[in-house]
């Protein structure tokens, strides 16, 4: 590949910190990127800052440790609660990235959309012990114009005449063992990744390395996507290595602009008329809360007391099946498969909510930290030997949100910065577990279906669905901002990635982050248009 | 300044008796029989490292080899395999072990020869991807449908 062939490689235009006209947003992942992009094709100037640096195509590392070293947000965190993370991995309770194209830069692609009923959680549900649920203030009537524009945008297979991508060896066993358990509903995808040529990117090589970045920019991600065409309109300044320290208000509580941090320590203060936060989750909400004043002294856009609450983490488990033939589950596309049955709203199983079977695969390293953490001797080895004839799965559902899962601040630690690190705290709701489960026994029948001779039921890994700090409601007393992301209390503050779910979904988030992120570009615009913002 | 500043090579853990005894240790808690001593070897030169630099990994390496040689009742190099077994067992979550533990698991298996030995291919060099190294090569199974007919019907 030719330098001159790097999508993810490009210059933005530079605009004065001074400018107080241009729309600040933190973060350059599927929330922010898109909503840079969409805001600046028409024709309102954004400083995007990302806290990771400008990783290409050819930074990128087919290593899974070394990549993990370069992407992942690694800035210290503290955990709490009875989930397993927090036993086996306190301090990474997720698996985001810090880098401009943020965790999509890591994600591998799988985009179903939210079902209607799981907009209703609240309605459909009914009381659920324990479980804040609530109705979102929109439906899927009112996403699914922009469910059909991000599915263009991202190449979506499966959709408007796009093919799908071929069977993988680990999806032929998943395929087949979900057929002969009587499920119907098996495909490889829907999913992000071209299969054929689209948009100016190539089709997938199946390289198999989609958690690692992509070498060849077949995977859509804000980074050779949204980022690239938003700089070719003039309207985005781009600053990597930016890690904002606290959103500013004026005296009458509107949003001004932001400090942050450069690459050297060095404290900057960029104006804004309206700031857009995209950091996910569990940033999000230290941002808000870090931005405390005398005006917002629980933390900004906090006067329901939400900010940071109902954090999900969706159902996640895995199943691995091992097999007395050979399947090389690594070779090709990571999730490029879906076994779609279990995503029903149906009681009768013991538990509200759905959950998708999902492919997934790990290479050697990743196997052997992931799939029985703590694990050793020769249950572990007996495992890792059996590596090139096993199958995988992911297992991911809807958690439910609790208040007292909750994003803080750490009394006690703080980072490189100075900064409290963010604590989560997080149990697991009865329904999660019965979930799990029952995914886990489901995952099981498929693999024994096709001849598995031994099944792994391997935990939750480090999140990478980080959903709900910062909710969206109808009433401000219930959550932190209304159908468009717009703070309550703060009329020029918006919040635009995973956070603001009201509930979670079946889902994997990503799908639904970038139509929001395309309904409240258009939305802002029309503010800015009528001099409201 | 004193001259007595505490060095790695002030302790016994980089003689070869310390490295032998952890390669052992490795191979009893992480036993592939079809490995060559190699990628243990390695897996205990990148702890050993590590503790040249961690002084709490150092302390705790120096007394846990130790110890490793006298709760089974003998040294470790003359225990058989199920009794090797026996003494980790019997040391399980001390910081001893979770140290050798956390750091093996990631030592021993982030290793290209271990990829080999375990049928893994790793990187695809030169932007080519699988497709044409047996990505879809499963021959013991039918192929599976890769479009939902009835996708309508679980969709909304």
């Amino acid at each position: 590949m030719s330098a001159t062939e790097i999508r993810g490689r490009f210059d933005t235009a530079s605009f004065d910190e001074d400018d107080s006209d241009v729309v600040v947003i933190v973060g350059s992942g599927p929330g922010g990127g898109t909503l840079a992009h969409e805001l600046c094709e028409r024709g309102i100037r954004c400083v995007v800052l990302e806290a990771g640096p400008h990783l290409t195509a050819e930074d990128y590392v087919q290593d899974e440790w070394e990549a993990f070293n370069q992407m992942a947000w690694l800035d210290p965190r503290t955990t709490s609660g009875s989930f397993r993370l927090a036993k086996d991995f306190p301090n990474l309770p997720a698996w985001t990235v810090k880098a401009v194209g943020g965790t999509a830069t890591h994600w591998a692609g799988a985009t179903p959309r939210f079902k209607a009923h799981e907009f209703r959680t609240a309605s459909t549900y009914g009381e659920v012990d324990g479980a804040t649920l609530l109705d979102w203030p929109i439906s899927l009537e009112d996403l699914e114009p922009y469910y059909d524009r991000a599915e263009e945008k991202m190449g979506v297979t499966h959709k408007n005449g796009r093919p799908p991508l071929p069977a993988n060896n680990n999806f032929k066993v998943m395929g087949n063992g979900a057929a002969e358990l009587g499920y119907r509903h098996i495909a490889t995808g829907p999913y992000a990744t071209n299969s054929v040529p689209y948009d100016g990117r190539p089709a997938t090589v199946q390289d198999g390395f989609n958690f690692q970045g992509d070498k060849q920019e077949s995977k859509w991600s804000p980074l050779v996507s949204e980022l690239p065409k938003a700089a070719l309109t003039g309207n985005l300044d781009l600053r990597a290595g930016s890690h904002v320290v606290q959103i500013t208000h004026d005296a009458r509580g509107r949003a001004d602009g932001v400090l942050y941090l450069d690459e050297d320590g060095g404290l900057h203060r960029q104006k804004a008329r309206a700031v857009c936060v995209a950091g996910n989750a569990i940033e999000t909400a230290r941002l808000l809360l870090l931005s405390d004043s005398p005006l917002f002294p629980d933390g900004l856009a906090n006067s329901s007391g939400q900010v940071g609450r109902n954090y999900m983490r969706h159902l996640t488990a895995s199943v691995y099946g091992t097999f007395d033939r050979e399947v090389h589950m690594y070779r090709g596309e990571t999730m490029a498969g879906v076994v779609a049955d279990e995503s029903r709203h149906d009681t009768d199983r013991g538990f509200a909510g759905g959950y998708y079977m999902q492919l997934i695969s790990l290479g050697v390293p990743f196997m052997a930290a992931f799939v029985d953490p703590g694990g050793w001797g020769p249950d572990f080895t007996r495992i890792m030997d059996g590596y090139a004839s096993t199958a995988g799965m992911w297992l991911v559902g809807e958690d439910m949100p609790q208040a007292t899962n909750r994003v803080t601040l750490d009394g006690g630690m703080t980072d490189a910065h100075g900064l409290p690190v963010p604590h989560v705290h997080f149990d697991d709701h009865p329904n999660d577990v019965a979930m799990r489960e029952h995914a886990w026994t489901q995952g099981t029948k498929v693999y024994e279906a096709v001849g598995a001779t031994n099944v792994k039921r391997t935990p939750p890994y480090p999140s990478t669905h980080n959903i709900g700090t910062c909710r969206m409601s109808a009433r401000p007393e219930d959550g932190v901002v209304d159908e468009w992301g717009r703070a309550h209390d703060v009329p020029n503050l918006f919040v635009s990635d995973g956070s603001q779910f009201t509930t979670g979904a079946a889902a994997n988030p990503t799908l639904t982050i970038v139509a929001l992120g395309i309904r409240q570009a258009e939305h802002i615009a029309a503010e800015i248009g009528r001099g409201a913002l | 300044m004193a001259t007595t500043e505490s060095t790695a090579g002030a302790t016994s853990l980089t003689s070869p008796a310390s490295r032998t005894l952890l390669k052992d240790v490795a191979r009893a808690m992480f036993p592939h029989p079809s490995f060559p001593d190699a990628p243990y070897e390695h897996a205990v030169g990148t702890i050993l490292a590590a503790a040249e630099a961690d002084v709490r990994l150092r302390a705790q390496l120096e007394q846990g080899l130790r110890d490793v040689d006298v709760v089974g009742g003998a040294p470790f190099a003359e225990l058989d395999d199920a009794a090797r077994l026996d003494v980790l067992r019997s040391i399980e979550g001390t910081a001893f072990f979770e140290h050798v533990r956390t750091r093996l698991v990631t030592g021993l298996y982030d290793q290209a020869p271990v990829w080999d030995l375990l049928g893994y291919q790793g990187p695809c060099p030169d932007g080519d991807g699988y497709l044409k190294r047996g990505f879809a090569d499963l021959d013991w199974l039918p192929d599976p449908q890769v479009e939902d007919p009835h996708r309508d019907e679980i969709v909304r």
